[in-house]
C-alpha cells in the first residue's frame, strides 16, 4: 500500500470531482490561482502545501462551503452547490469547523446524522462506528466533556455514519492520537477499496504516503 | 430522494424525546421564573405607556409654535420610518434566517428538505419584526400627539411594513442580492434627509398627520405585498447558503450572552469583529514615526479605513439643530453630549481592544497610560473639532454670547470624549466579587453597575451645563472631565 507519492497515469475512469480554475480572491489577495484537479472513485489525491498556502480554502470552495472567485467544480458532470440535496448526500466533509449541540451525546450526534441521511439501520451501524473510532464508552457523554481529539473522532465518525461517494476531509490527522493515526489510515484505504473517492489536505506525510495516489502540492502550484 | 418535511419533523420530534428526559427545572421553578417574567413585563409596560401616554398629553398641550407643530408632525413619521430602518438593519445582521452553529454542521449538511428546517423561523421572525416595528412607531407617534385611530393605522402600517421587509430580506439573503443593503442605506439617508427639513423648519405637507384614508389604502397595499413576499421568500428557503444561514447564527449566541451579561462593550466587539471578519483584507499603509507618535499615526490611519464613523458623525450633526427646532432649551447640552458620545463612540475601538487585551498592552515598550493617550489624541480631537460645529445649535438653545456658547459645545465634546473612553475602558462585570440574589439568580454587584458606565460620565458632564449654560459651567465640566480622563488613563 505504501506507493510513492507520484502523479498517476491518465485515467479512462471518468472523473468523480472535476475542479476546472478554480482562483478564490479575499479582496485583492489571490489565495489560489487556477487550480485544476481530478478525483476519480476509488483513488485519493492529497493536498499538501505550507501553512497558508491554500489546502483549506480550496477544500471550502470545492465543496461549496465557501465560494469560489472564478473557475468550476463538478461532482459527476454536475456543478457541485451545497444547497443541492444530491450533492450533499454525495460528499462526506469534514473541515476543521465542526460545532456540535451542546446538549446532544455522542451517539445522539451520530444516531441524528445517520437518520438524516436516511441509513436504514442507524442504530447498528451508529454502534459499529462509535466502536472503530474508541467512543464507545463515551457514547453518552455530551460534547462539550470530550478532549479535542475526542472531538476529532467524533467528526471523522459523522463521515462514516452516512451514505457517500466522496469523503472530503481537512487535516483529518489533527488532534489523533498514534492509534486513531493508524485506525485513520486503515479506514482510509478501506473507504478506497470500497470504490469511494478520497480528497484530503494534510501535514502528515505518513498518512499522505499510505493512502494517496496521487498528490497536488499547492506550493508548487503557486511558486 | 431528498428527505420531506416529514422527516424534518420526525427528527425534531427525536431531538426533543432526547432533551425530555434532561430538564434540570422542577414545574415550580418554571411557573415562579414566568411569574417572574409576566410580572415585570407588565410592570415594566405600565410604566412605559403611563410615561407615553404623559408626554402625549404635554406634547399635545405645551407646544403651540408653528414651527413646534410641524416638528412635532414630522416626528411621528421619521420615527416610523427609524423603527423599519431599525428592524430592516437587524433583520440584514441575522440574517434574517439562521440556524444554530450546531444545526449548520449535522443537519444542513445532510440531504434534509432546507425549508422544512427553517420555515417556522421565517413565521417567527415575521411576527417579532411586525411586533418591534408596530411597538416603536406606536410610540413615536403617541411622542407625536397624534389621534389615537392614526396611531392605530399606523403601528398597523409599520408592522405590514416589516412583515413586508423580513420577507424582502429573506429573498435576497436567498438570491445573494443587495438590494436590502441598498434599501437600508437610501432609508437611513431619507431618513436623515427628513430630519434635515425638520431641523431647516421647512417641513414638507408629505410629513404632516396623515389622514386615516390613505393609511388605510398602504396597510392593504403593503399586507397584500407583505403576503406576496412571503410566499416568495417560502419558496426561497431552499436556496439559501448554509454559510448564509450559520452566520446569523453564529453570532446570535454572542449578542445574546452579552446582553444576558448587561456587557454593551462586549457586544460592541462582536459586531465590530464580524465586521472585519466580512472584509477579510485591507490595503496594507505602512506606519510612520515611532513610539508613542506611531501609535497616533495608525489612529489617523484607522480612521481613514473607517470612514464611516465620520459619515455617522457629520449625519448625527442634524440632531443638535434638530433640538433646536423643536425648543428643548437647555436641555440641548444633554442631545449634544448624548448624540456625540452614541456617534463617536465607534472611533475608540483601538483603545477598546487593548483595554480588553492586557497581553497586547504589554507588548509596547511605553507605560500604559502614555499608550492610552496615543489612542485616544485623534479620536479625542475629531468629537471636540465635532462639537464645535454644534455651536450654532447651542447658541440659538442657551443664548448668551457666541463666546460662551463655544465654550459650552466644547465643553459638550469633553464630556463625550470622556463618557466614550469611560465606556471603552470598562471591565466586563466581574464574577469573583460577592454575588447577589436577583430574579436572574445570583449575580455580581458589578452586573448592574456595567451598563451606566459612560452614561455616568456624560451625567457628570452635563449637570454643570445644565446649570449653567455659560463659561463658568463650561469651565467646571472641562475640569471635572479632565480629573476623569486623568483617572480613567493612569490607572494600571
Amino acid at each position: 500500500m505504501n506507493k510513492p507519492a507520484k502523479p498517476a497515469k491518465p485515467s479512462k475512469t471518468p472523473p468523480l470531482l472535476r475542479v476546472r480554475g478554480l482562483t478564490k480572491k479575499y479582496g485583492d489577495i489571490e489565495v489560489l490561482s487556477g487550480v485544476d484537479l481530478t478525483v476519480t472513485s476509488g483513488k485519493a489525491l492529497a493536498l499538501r502545501g505550507r501553512n497558508g498556502a491554500g489546502k483549506s480554502t480550496l477544500l471550502r470552495c470545492i465543496t461549496g462551503v465557501d465560494a469560489a472567485t472564478a473557475g468550476t467544480v463538478e461532482l459527476d458532470g454536475e456543478p457541485v452547490d451545497e444547497r443541492s440535496v444530491a450533492v450533499r448526500r454525495d460528499l462526506a466533509i469534514v473541515l476543521d469547523d465542526m460545532d456540535f449541540f451542546p446538549d446532544l451525546s455522542v451517539i445522539e450526534h451520530l444516531d441524528l446524522f445517520a437518520r438524516a441521511h436516511g441509513v436504514p439501520d442507524a442504530e447498528a451501524l451508529v454502534d459499529a462506528v462509535l466502536e472503530e473510532v474508541r467512543l464507545t464508552a463515551q457514547g453518552a457523554q455530551l460534547p462539550g466533556t470530550l478532549s479535542s481529539g475526542q472531538k476529532r473522532r467524533l467528526a471523522l465518525a459523522s463521515a462514516f455514519v452516512r451514505p457517500r461517494r466522496l469523503l472530503v476531509l481537512d487535516e483529518p490527522e489533527a488532534r489523533l492520537d498514534q492509534a486513531g493515526l493508524e485506525w485513520l489510515t486503515g479506514r482510509l484505504l478501506q473507504e478506497k477499496a470500497d470504490g469511494l473517492g478520497i480528497l484530503l489536505a494534510s501535514h502528515d506525510p505518513d498518512l499522505v504516503k499510505a493512502v494517496a495516489d496521487r498528490v497536488l502540492d499547492l506550493d508548487e502550484l503557486s511558486a | 430522494m431528498s428527505a420531506s418535511a416529514a422527516e424534518v419533523r420526525a427528527l425534531r420530534s427525536q431531538i426533543r424525546t432526547w432533551r425530555r428526559g434532561r430538564v434540570d427545572t422542577s414545574l415550580m421553578e418554571a411557573l415562579s421564573d414566568a411569574y417572574v417574567v409576566v410580572f415585570s413585563a407588565l410592570v415594566l409596560g405600565a410604566m412605559a405607556v403611563n410615561v407615553i401616554i404623559n408626554v402625549h398629553v404635554i406634547a399635545g398641550g405645551g407646544c403651540s409654535s408653528v414651527s413646534c407643530l410641524d416638528a412635532r408632525d414630522a416626528l411621528g413619521w421619521l420615527f416610523g420610518l427609524a423603527a423599519i430602518t431599525v428592524v430592516l438593519a437587524a433583520a440584514r445582521l441575522l440574517g434574517p434566517m439562521l440556524v444554530t452553529p450546531a444545526v449548520g454542521t449535522w443537519l444542513l449538511t445532510s440531504p434534509l428538505d432546507r425549508t422544512a428546517l427553517v420555515r417556522w423561523r421565517l413565521l417567527g421572525t415575521s411576527v417579532v419584526a411586525a411586533l418591534v416595528g408596530a411597538a416603536l412607531a406606536a410610540t413615536g407617534a403617541a411622542l407625536s400627539a397624534y389621534p389615537v385611530d392614526v396611531i392605530g393605522w399606523l403601528t398597523l402600517l409599520a408592522g405590514t411594513v416589516c412583515v413586508l421587509l423580513v420577507a424582502l430580506a429573506t429573498v435576497d439573503q436567498a438570491r445573494g442580492g443587495q438590494v436590502v443593503r441598498l434599501l437600508a442605506w437610501s432609508l437611513g439617508v431619507v431618513l436623515w434627509v427628513g430630519l434635515v427639513l425638520v431641523a431647516r423648519d421647512s417641513v414638507p405637507a408629505l410629513l404632516r398627520v396623515p389622514a386615516i384614508a390613505p393609511l388605510r389604502v398602504a396597510v392593504v397595499i403593503t399586507a397584500v405585498v407583505g403576503v406576496l413576499l412571503l410566499v416568495l421568500a417560502y419558496r426561497s428557503l431552499h436556496l439559501i447558503r448554509r454559510e448564509r444561514l450559520v452566520s446569523g447564527g453564529n453570532l446570535l449566541p454572542g449578542i445574546s450572552g452579552a446582553l444576558a451579561s448587561l456587557d454593551l462593550t462586549l457586544f460592541y466587539d462582536i459586531l465590530v469583529a464580524r465586521h472585519w471578519r466580512a472584509r477579510s483584507s485591507v490595503r496594507v499603509v505602512r506606519g510612520r514615526g515611532s513610539g508613542a507618535g506611531a501609535l497616533v499615526w495608525r489612529e489617523v490611519v484607522r480612521l481613514r479605513r473607517t470612514p464611516q464613523v465620520l459619515v455617522g458623525l457629520a449625519a448625527a450633526l442634524v440632531l443638535p439643530y434638530l433640538a433646536t427646532a423643536l425648543g428643548l432649551g437647555h436641555v440641548m447640552v444633554v442631545v449634544v453630549t448624548l448624540t456625540g458620545f452614541a456617534a463617536g463612540v465607534g472611533l475608540f475601538t483601538s483603545l477598546r481592544v487593548l483595554s480588553r487585551t492586557a497581553s497586547l498592552l504589554r507588548c509596547f515598550p511605553l507605560p500604559a497610560a502614555t499608550v492610552r493617550m496615543a489612542c485616544l489624541g485623534v479620536p479625542c480631537l475629531v468629537l471636540v473639532l465635532w462639537s464645535v460645529a454644534t455651536t450654532p445649535a447651542v447658541h440659538d438653545a442657551v443664548g448668551g454670547s457666541w463666546g460662551s456658547s463655544a465654550a459650552v459645545a466644547l465643553a459638550c465634546g469633553a464630556a463625550s470624549a470622556t463618557a466614550a473612553v469611560r465606556w471603552m475602558t470598562s471591565h466586563p462585570p466581574d464574577y469573583r466579587l460577592p454575588l447577589i440574589t436577583s430574579p436572574m439568580g445570583a449575580v455580581p454587584t458589578s452586573l448592574y453597575v456595567s451598563v451606566l458606565r459612560g452614561f455616568d460620565v456624560l451625567l457628570l458632564g452635563t449637570v454643570p451645563l445644565l446649570i449653567s449654560p455659560t463659561v463658568t459651567g463650561a469651565m467646571w465640566t472641562a475640569g471635572l472631565m479632565a480629573a476623569v480622563l486623568a483617572f480613567l488613563v493612569g490607572r494600571p
